[in-house]
């Protein structure tokens, strides 16, 4: 099927989608969107802050000063506005996923350009969230476009991007080493044939010192917004302190609500410097292909993250179809499908069961955050062995590959 | 206007039912309790607000051949006892001196937060008694009795150290107006199954379970209360119309002497039921920018303001003139300021201040996202 033929097809049939009730039905779902990304407290916020009350001095709102002020100004969310901008975040990141595509293959299109647009715009982990307006697609659509960006070699518009997405969402950090190595290298497959990086490292600093002035500027921007700091305790500080234990299918909130004080300090820093020791090892191991340390370092966040909603690892699914070379590698690519499965029906289930109608309890929903995060880590660590084990290829009879 | 006010002072109900005496053949005074608990918690009171004293087990006793079931009227219709019940004060627990602490409220710091009547001086209480009584005294327990000064001064105890707004008292055993001939306290309203040298008797038999299952005042009264639900409008006097001597075999009694307000203003839910009543800020002129955008379908502080208020009493009322002197104690000095501040001109001047520097910023981040994706490179 021709790719534009398809996708605008796609992106109506969601923009259809969009205009139904289904976002009322949605809005509030606890797996569809985080206290960091909720629908309505982004209404809240907006609304507080064209009252002249300071959003960030209540409970709720915990969305970045950008999207307040850009909310309330130019883009106001209305009925009729809210479902077009989300289809347009939809469009577009599929748009730069079909782009990383090309640029992986070094091609100007493929007949493969509608399976990934699909991928990425059929796959409910994404268009839930989506039609439920939760933020989190507007932070895959930077993350995309920052990696569309990068692939393309435009540094400015990736750093920029990537500098937003930062801004919004503070974990997506972990992505910055891989993503300047990328701009660095090319997002040409090399999985099968790998070398060291040959780029130069010491242009990291410059490229570090745009994204950190593109960074401060943001800033700048949103201190303007609020007239003082008090935006960072209340939305980067949240990923950081867990003041928030709303459910979520994420793996935090549950230890937290049953911890006590004492160790509380302890075990975010624990938690928070985990998401950070995938990286090094990760982009040393991948060096030769950096496209893909990015892939897998979206699904560590996509598992690890403090306030996850099935946007994460949604981004993380949607991207496999960047690599087709690992697919017959895979080892258990079944399992993995079905632990999803299994996942995502006992999610709302249990979810439903224990707050809806109150027959179960909260043990009911971690386990099945529990078997949501095994989905995750099964998924992750067959497409860590996979992309390795593409470079030993096929192999004489008799052998068989312990490490590599 | 007294310390309490009336009218529309209270803010909570609680409920206080005793059955003071035990055996099996005194079934019909546990059902007497137990029907009054059911209806108090279909209209609303909580079982937190619930102290329930019954003096036998008469559920789970050995000669109920419908275990773990409590019935009160003939054929076994309706099971006063099932699920959902909390029984507070259960067995040998109650006893005069129980009774009298949690009426008082001077317990022993160990006792649970469950058997103390934790009201304050905006509650109302309704307090129901059955058992065996006589001339100014009513037996618990079989072994001893408490006498209609005790619980005169208990009230009095209890107005003292403002632990009620208004009470109603309605006892249900032979001789029972002589119970509260004692009262001397203010807002409390009273009412009793028969006179003095009068009996009260048992509305019917079970053949099944084969005692009394009802006393009939309280039978009557529990069929008067199947025709209120939350919403009613029913007043106290027709609760006290509603008595009639010659289905109930004797004469009940009412003594409002001690009751501030008029009983044809007082609702029926005012004692027995949870009505939550919400008071209305008084009428400010608020203005609100409606902004042009709609992501008001949220919260908006409804300042439909010149409601009237949800109570009885908006058409009469000498009371409700004070209404305007109400305004310091209704409004919540939070909400006052809220209000102020944002009727005031300096928080006008705050949101255009803020939408300025809202639109600087998205200007400045349109340009350095216009500026960055010129630059190519």
């Amino acid at each position: 099927m021709d790719f534009h033929v398809a996708f605008p097809a796609l992106v109506a049939g969601r923009l259809l989608l969009a205009f139904t009730s289904l976002p009322e039905v949605l809005n509030n779902d606890h797996q569809l969107s985080s206290p960091l990304t909720s629908y309505s407290r982004l209404q809240e916020g907006v609304y507080l802050f064209q009252q002249g009350f300071d959003p960030y001095s209540g409970g709720p709102f915990r969305h970045s000063p950008l999207l307040l002020s850009v909310f309330s100004t130019v883009f106001p969310l209305t009925r009729f506005t809210s479902p077009i901008l989300w289809t347009i975040c939809d469009a577009v990141a599929a748009w730069a996923l079909v782009q990383i595509w090309r640029a992986r293959q070094n091609v100007a299109s493929s007949p493969r350009d509608v399976l990934i647009a699909a991928s990425y715009l059929l796959n409910p982990y994404i268009f839930l969230p989506s039609l439920a307006f939760s933020t989190s697609s507007l932070e895959n659509a930077l993350c995309l476009s920052a990696l569309m960006c990068a692939s393309q070699g435009r540094t400015s518009a990736a750093l920029m991007a990537f500098a937003l997405l930062v801004h919004l969402s503070l974990p997506s950090l972990v992505l910055m080493f891989p993503l300047l190595l990328l701009l660095l290298s090319s997002p040409v497959s090399h999985l099968v044939s790998p070398r060291p990086l040959s780029a130069n490292l010491r242009q990291l600093y410059p490229l570090s010192a745009e994204f950190a002035g593109y960074f401060v500027a943001l800033f700048a921007m949103a201190t303007l917004v609020c007239g003082n700091t008090s935006w960072v305790e209340k939305t980067w500080g949240a990923s950081l302190l867990l003041p928030d234990l709303t459910p979520n299918p994420g793996l935090w909130w549950y230890f937290f609500t049953e911890m006590f004080d004492h160790f509380r300090p302890f075990f975010l820093m624990v938690f928070s410097v985990h998401l950070l020791i995938y990286v090094a090892p990760v982009c040393i191991k991948y060096q030769h292909d950096i496209l893909y340390a990015t892939y897998l370092l979206a699904g560590v966040l996509a598992t690890f993250k403090a306030y996850p909603t099935l946007s994460d690892p949604g981004l993380f699914l949607s991207m496999t179809a960047l690599f087709p070379e690992t697919y017959s590698y895979l080892r258990h690519p079944i399992v993995t499908t079905l632990l999803h499965l299994h996942a995502s029906l006992l999610l709302p289930l249990f979810h439903s069961l224990w707050l809806t109608q109150g027959t179960g309890n909260a043990n009911f929903f971690y386990a099945s955050t529990l078997v949501f995060g095994m989905a995750n880590g099964a998924a992750l660590l067959d497409a860590m062995w996979a992309g390795l084990r593409a470079a030993v290829g096929e192999l004489k009879g008799g052998y068989e590959v312990v490490q590599e | 206007m007294t310390q309490n006010g009336g009218g529309f002072a209270h803010t909570n109900n609680w409920a206080v039912l005793v059955c003071a005496s035990r055996y099996w053949f005194n079934y019909r005074h546990m059902a007497n309790a137990l029907g009054m608990y059911r209806t108090v918690k279909r209209l609303g009171i909580p079982d937190s607000n619930i102290i329930l004293m019954l003096a036998d087990d008469a559920a789970c006793n050995s000669r109920n051949k419908y275990p773990g079931c409590v019935f009160s009227n003939k054929g076994r219709h309706l099971d006063l006892y099932g699920d959902n019940i909390e029984v507070d004060y259960r067995g040998y627990e109650v006893t005069v001196e129980n009774f009298l602490r949690v009426l008082t409220g001077r317990m022993d710091p160990s006792v649970p937060r469950s058997k103390r009547l934790l009201t304050d001086d905006r509650s109302n209480i309704f307090v129901y008694m059955t058992g065996h009584g006589g001339n100014e005294f009513l037996k618990f327990q079989d072994n001893e009795e408490i006498s209609a000064f005790d619980i005169a001064d208990a009230f009095e105890q209890m107005w003292q150290k403002k632990r009620y707004n208004e009470i109603f008292f309605m006892i249900d055993t032979c001789q029972a107006t002589t119970m509260y001939s004692k009262f001397y306290s203010p807002n409390v309203l009273a009412t009793g199954s028969s006179q003095i040298r009068e009996n009260s008797y048992s509305h019917e038999n079970d053949n099944d379970i084969g005692v009394a299952v009802i006393d009939s005042y309280t039978h009557y009264v529990l069929e008067f209360m199947e025709g209120i639900n939350k919403t009613s409008q029913t007043t106290m006097q027709d609760l006290f119309d509603s008595y009639d001597v010659d289905k109930i075999h004797s004469h009940p009694g009412v003594r409002t002497d001690l009751f501030n307000r008029d009983i044809r203003h007082a609702l029926v839910t005012d004692f027995f039921g949870g009505v939550a009543q919400a008071e209305v800020l008084p009428h400010t002129p608020l203005e609100f920018t409606m902004s042009t955008n709609d992501a008001s379908e949220k919260p908006h502080i409804v300042p439909s303001v010149d409601a009237f208020p949800f109570f009885e009493g908006n058409t009469t009322e000498p009371q409700n003139a004070e209404y305007g002197s109400h305004d310091t104690s209704l409004a919540h000095p939070f909400a006052l300021q809220f209000i102020a501040d944002v009727t005031s001109g300096k928080s006008q001047s705050n949101i255009t201040y803020r939408t300025a520097r809202a639109w600087v910023s998205v200007i400045l981040l349109l340009s350095l996202v216009g500026w960055v994706g010129s630059r190519g490179r």
